[in-house]
């Protein structure tokens, strides 16, 4: 009995001293939705990384507030006192530049979840434990031009551009321009200001122009009054195309979001083996699937980080970082691996265009409809609004 | 032509609600002198009631007004009690911050209660429009304009035919006479600040149905109430509808016809403010020099 008893211990023994821990700091704004939606993802990620037993992460939550002013104290903290040697986090593109600075002052491997600004690009560049998940802007507008371009040669030749005179909608927003002109469009583009809630001007105007396509760059606030007043001033647009950070709750139950189109990374519809079995995971752990692609980007990163650390077989950031560069592996969005970044600004960049799908809230939910492939319905073009 | 018109309605339209608005807060600063920033998150608690009415009971948006007015009522007269009271005696600057400090707790609940999520209100009318003459407009912001005119109405009737709201008027005039002729004046203000929040209830329910019910939707139309009501004169309830009128026409002309307009709109009630303020001292100067001219021509 004894001898049993003295197996077991030494097998359990060296089990843990197999197994590397390591802890994880976790700085995402989880009071919103794309947050709380990466946070579900990371959680139910590191479950299955602590599941299989070689290693064991510790996640440290901390909330960044969606602000800059919130988020470089939360970060120091986790730096100083919670001691971690990793983050995930930047979500958005404004947080993450201010955390730019700090970052390379404390240095971690920071593995980036969203900001796809080029400024954050230009901000990490050189810092060689910065690793970014999410496609960059020129990416999403690459994807985005293509969806155009196949709307261009179903007859839509006029675009009307309504953005947000922010940072967000505002960046870039003359070469979105530029690049439409250059497919054939005719482009009329007006700013406004996000959460006003009052369109109805600038789209009576947009009226005498006749738009085909009505794009808007916003926030989720913008989605439901944009949708009502462009039927209420009469505009009819062949197709409304919105493109927010995240969507309003409960958008896709209101009739006014019928045949309204979008893009986004992923979609509990995709069909690809990693996708699937996230849905049931995730099912199982959260009792219900959120249309959130940061989720699924929140479980890739982690699974990532897993195989990373399983591979360096150590909790140094440098080892871990090393083989995280060589990492391959199939996830919800594709395949990932990482590059240098286009522009050669950062060294590890993992998805680009080829995730984007464009979509269509169609009977009350979203449907993929771009590209054909993987598309589970046509695109209803002209929608009706 | 049809454009020039179209504008004026969007404007109209909007004044509505903004009236509406203001007139909670002019009441507010009118009859118990407090400056109330928190305003705007007595409006995000209607449209919030007016969101869980919608989707816990099926209620209607309009049906679920009272139940908000009543509600937003009732916090209103709890933050009296418990918060405005003590302090009505304090420096404005206190009053002020407590205010202020109100407003942040008010909107720090409601992120930990439904989050910081855009939610809507899916009313079946909420798309449809009505068109005359080849102009249209939304039935929910037109319904909307109605009630406005309809809750304004009972409030200025209130105010001007019970003997309610004579006492209001009188503490709005006076803060001491008032009480020796037997008004209670607590009361009275217990009341004004409760029905001031009960209008932004209203307010808040329309805001939920046209835009969205979420923990910040209420700031930016306490921003233009405050243009309002500066406008108006301080507390002075009859100069609010066309202080809100003159605002939304502004707002949707500078939207309509100035290039890249959109971008300009939410800075027209800053002008509005400054154009106001800045008016009103030079009339004072204007008019003190002139009092003063001929007895300054009588002296040695």
């Amino acid at each position: 009995m004894k001898r049993v008893i003295l197996t077991v211990f030494f097998v359990l023994m060296g089990l843990a001293l197999a197994q590397t821990n390591v802890r994880v700091g976790v700085l995402l704004p989880i009071s919103t939705v794309a947050g709380k939606a990466a946070l579900n993802g990371i959680q139910l990620a590191a479950d299955q990384v602590n599941a299989s037993g070689k290693v064991k992460l510790e996640l440290v939550v901390a909330d960044d507030g969606n602000a800059a002013a919130s988020a470089v104290p939360a970060l120091t903290k986790l730096m100083t006192v919670d001691k971690v040697d990793i983050v995930i986090g930047g979500l958005s593109s404004g947080v993450t530049f201010a955390l730019s600075g700090p970052v390379k002052q404390y240095n971690p491997l920071f593995l980036c979840i969203g900001a796809a600004s080029s400024v954050v690009e230009q901000a990490f560049s050189g810092y060689d434990r910065f690793f970014h998940y999410h496609p960059w802007d020129y990416h999403n507008v690459a994807a985005a031009m293509s969806f155009f371009k196949s709307l261009y040669d179903e007859g839509a030749k006029k675009i009307a551009i309504l953005y947000e005179d922010g940072p967000f909608g505002s960046a870039g927003i003359q070469t979105y321009q530029d690049q439409l002109k250059k497919t054939g469009f005719t482009v009329q583009a007006e700013p406004f200001k996000s959460g006003s809630g009052n369109f109805t001007a600038i789209l009576t105007r947009f009226k005498s122009f006749k738009p085909d396509i009505l794009y808007w760059i916003g926030y989720d606030v913008d989605a439901l009054p944009i949708a009502a007043q462009t039927r209420q001033v009469g505009l009819e647009p062949k197709l409304i195309y919105g493109a927010p950070p995240a969507w309003p709750a409960g958008f896709e139950k209101n009739n006014l979001s019928n045949d309204v189109a979008g893009m986004t990374a992923w979609l509990p519809s995709v069909s690809n083996n990693e996708s699937r079995k996230f849905v049931t995971a995730y099912r199982k752990k959260f009792g219900d699937i959120t249309d959130e692609y940061m989720a699924p980007m929140g479980y890739t990163i982690v699974l990532s980080l897993g195989k990373a650390i399983e591979a360096a077989g150590s909790a140094d950031k440098d080892k871990i970082a090393e083989a995280l560069a060589k990492v391959q592996m199939d996830t919800p969005f594709g395949p990932l691996s990482f590059k240098p970044s286009d522009t050669g600004k950062t060294k590890y960049q993992g998805f680009n265009q080829s995730i984007w799908l464009q979509f269509q809230y169609l009977e009350g939910s979203r449907r993929p409809v771009f590209p054909a492939n993987r598309a589970s319905r046509p695109l209803r073009f002209p929608g009706n609004y | 032509m049809e454009l020039l018109l179209q504008t004026l309605i969007n404007g109209i339209l909007a004044a509505g609600i903004y009236a509406l608005v203001a007139s909670g807060l002019a009441l507010a600063v009118g009859v118990v002198g407090i400056v109330n920033f928190a305003h705007g998150e007595f409006s995000m608690i209607g449209a919030f009631v007016c969101y869980l009415m919608f989707t816990r009971f099926g209620l209607d948006p309009l049906l679920s007004l009272g139940i908000a007015a009543l509600v937003v009522f009732l916090v209103g007269a709890a933050s009296y009690y418990g918060l405005i009271r003590p302090i009505l005696g304090a420096p404005e600057l206190n009053q002020m911050l407590l205010t202020f400090g109100l407003s942040v707790a008010l909107q720090n609940v409601a992120l930990l209660v439904f989050g910081a999520e855009t939610r809507v209100v899916s009313p079946p009318y909420q798309g449809s429009t009505l068109s005359l003459a080849g102009l249209s407009f939304g039935v929910p912001q037109f319904a909307a304009f109605l009630l406005s005119l309809f809750v304004l109405g009972g409030l200025y009737w209130f105010l001007g035919r019970t003997r309610t709201g004579f006492a209001v008027r009188a503490v709005a005039q006076n803060r001491v006479a008032p009480g020796l002729l037997g008004i209670e004046t607590q009361r009275v203000y217990l009341l004004a600040f409760g029905l001031s929040a009960a209008i932004a209830g209203v307010a808040g329910v329309m805001l939920s149905v046209m835009l969205y019910a979420s923990p910040t939707v209420g700031f930016a139309y306490t921003l233009k109430a405050f243009a309002i009501i500066v406008m108006a004169g301080l507390g002075n309830l009859r100069g609010v509808i066309p202080a809100a009128v003159i605002l939304a026409l502004a707002e949707a002309f500078v939207s309509t016809y100035v290039p890249g307009g959109g971008g300009w709109v939410e800075a027209v009630f800053f002008l509005v403010i400054f154009v106001a303020l800045t008016w009103r001292s030079w009339r004072d100067v204007f008019v003190t020099r002139r009092r003063r001219s001929p007895a300054e021509g009588r002296t040695p």
